[in-house]
């Protein structure tokens, strides 16, 4: 009886459920995509990236909203093909309001799983992120968001098996009814591949595994899989063009250490994304 | 039939009254000089009108319509959902608090708005979905068009104290009043006002992870 009920305020729910079709697609820089150390290892290069999405908002009560969907995320890089991506995934999430309006403070917990197939094939697997964000209007223009997630990526070559713990905070700005701008504050900690020439027994020392690659062509370079800790500032601006569309720009400074091994990334996005 | 003096005398009145009932033009402008749209624009003077009794501010396509709404105080406001998706209309306005939970079609009673001032209206799902409700003590009153032109017709003749507010109005109306005489004809007044950034919530894609999701 009671599941009856339940499946039936579910359905009614259903019934009066709003859909969204989001797109996102543009070019990322990564200038250190080897992540190593050495500048004579430093691999750069560009990708063009999309994703596309269609979720599902159900509003539960007045405070309380679920968030379903599904993605298709797509990466493809200019010249190391190994690491070009394609990969569906679904997202399911709970966010709560603290009251009415876009300025009361709100939480949200959100689950996405995804399968990532790289075109080198032993580098795909299924990626898992739990995340938690909370935010906080401090005026009509000014917002605090931060939270924490939890990545996991399993592959069937253990080698890429990674598991990631990520914080995050930063303050948005509302410059004008059009441009949006944020700056942001990362830390990452958790397992990082670095791709260097060999011999390094330095890294060598202090990595939990090791594989002889060629995603980067010659010389042959050695992934050292270890743990490591990334601090990164992002500074991010968002263009409204129109009612449905915008233009993001966004730039991160990524700083990757494990004592003495310390490598820099610095990450250019330009996007144009889409929202119905 | 033949008229009685009185009679005449009345009628005469009645006619010179509608025939020295007069206008005002207003004009808005920005302090850049642009025009000043969806300003309200409005006479208070000795004489005054029954409130018309309805108004209506609509849901079309996740936005408002109008953006900005002025209704003489009494105004009964309803607030029709013409999406096939419900809404959440709301406004913590000290003028008018009020809540219209999660909602399809058109709720059961209108909201009557019995306090002069201005209201601010959003939706809790929808959080670029923002208007103006303006709460006027007169009848006399019009929303700036594209242009920021306003025309108050039909003003019985006599003094007028002429406002004007804008949702982005940097102070409050009263310091920018200005009092004029209506007769017969049409009067033109030019208001400069001093606006804020228009800051509203964007329907685009921004960056915030906690707006629409």
């Amino acid at each position: 009886m009671t599941l009856g009920i339940v499946l039936l305020m579910l359905l009614s729910s259903f019934a009066r459920a709003e859909w969204r079709f989001e797109g996102q697609t543009g070019l990322v820089y990564d200038s250190n995509l080897s992540n190593s150390d050495r500048s004579a290892d430093v691999r750069d290069d560009w990708a063009w990236r999309s994703d596309v999405a269609a979720g599902n908002a159900l509003q539960l009560t007045r405070d309380l909203r679920l968030n379903f969907g599904a993605d298709l995320r797509g990466e493809v890089w200019d010249r190391f093909g190994a690491f070009n991506t394609i990969g569906p995934g679904a997202s399911a999430g709970l966010r709560y309001r603290f009251g009415l309006g876009r300025q009361a403070p709100w939480i949200l917990l959100e689950n996405r799983f995804g399968y990532d197939r790289f075109q080198d094939t032993s580098q795909s697997g299924y990626d898992n992120v739990l995340n938690f964000q909370a935010g906080i209007a401090l005026s009509d223009r000014i917002a605090l968001e931060g939270g924490y997630a939890f990545e996991s990526f399993v592959a069937p070559d253990d080698f890429y098996d990674r598991q990631v713990h990520r914080g995050n905070a930063r303050i948005l700005f509302d410059v004008t009814s059009s441009l949006q701008v944020s700056i942001g504050y990362i830390y990452r900690e958790g397992d990082v591949i670095s791709y260097a020439v060999p011999p390094r027994p330095d890294i060598a020392r202090f990595s939990i595994e090791r594989e002889d690659e060629d995603e980067f062509g010659q010389p042959l370079r050695t992934a050292y899989k270890l743990l490591g800790r990334t601090h990164a500032l992002s500074f991010s601006v968002a263009y409204q063009l129109m009612k449905y569309a915008s233009v993001q720009l966004s730039y991160e400074y990524a700083v990757t250490t494990h004592d003495p091994l310390q490598y820099e990334n610095h990450i250019v996005e330009a996007n144009i994304a889409v929202a119905y | 039939m033949r008229l009685s003096r009185g009679s005449l005398l009345l009628v005469i009145l009645v006619f010179a009254g509608d025939l020295l009932a007069g206008s005002l033009e207003v004009i808005v402008k920005d302090d850049k000089g642009g025009p000043g749209s969806d300003a309200v624009a409005y006479a208070v003077g000795a004489a005054s009108a029954a409130p018309k009794k309805h108004a209506v501010v609509d849901q079309r396509d996740k936005q408002f319509v109008p953006y900005v709404t002025a209704i003489q105080v009494g105004t009964a406001v309803s607030f029709p959902n013409s999406d096939n998706i419900r809404h959440h209309v709301y406004s913590f306005s000290p003028a008018k608090k009020f809540e219209l939970p999660l909602y399809s079609g058109v709720p059961a009673q209108p909201v009557v708005f019995d306090k002069v001032g201005f209201v601010t209206l959003g939706c809790n799902i929808h959080d670029w979905m923002i208007a103006y409700v303006a709460v006027l003590p007169t009848p006399y009153f019009q929303v700036t068009r594209q242009d920021g032109r306003a025309l108050l017709k039909d003003l019985p003749p006599g003094q007028y104290t002429v406002q004007v507010w804008h949702p982005g109005l940097k102070g409050q109306p009263e310091a920018f009043a200005q009092r004029v005489d209506v007769g017969g004809g049409t009067k033109s007044l030019q208001f400069t006002l001093p606006l804020k950034h228009d800051v509203r919530a964007k329907r685009a894609p921004g960056l915030t992870t906690g707006g629409y999701r």
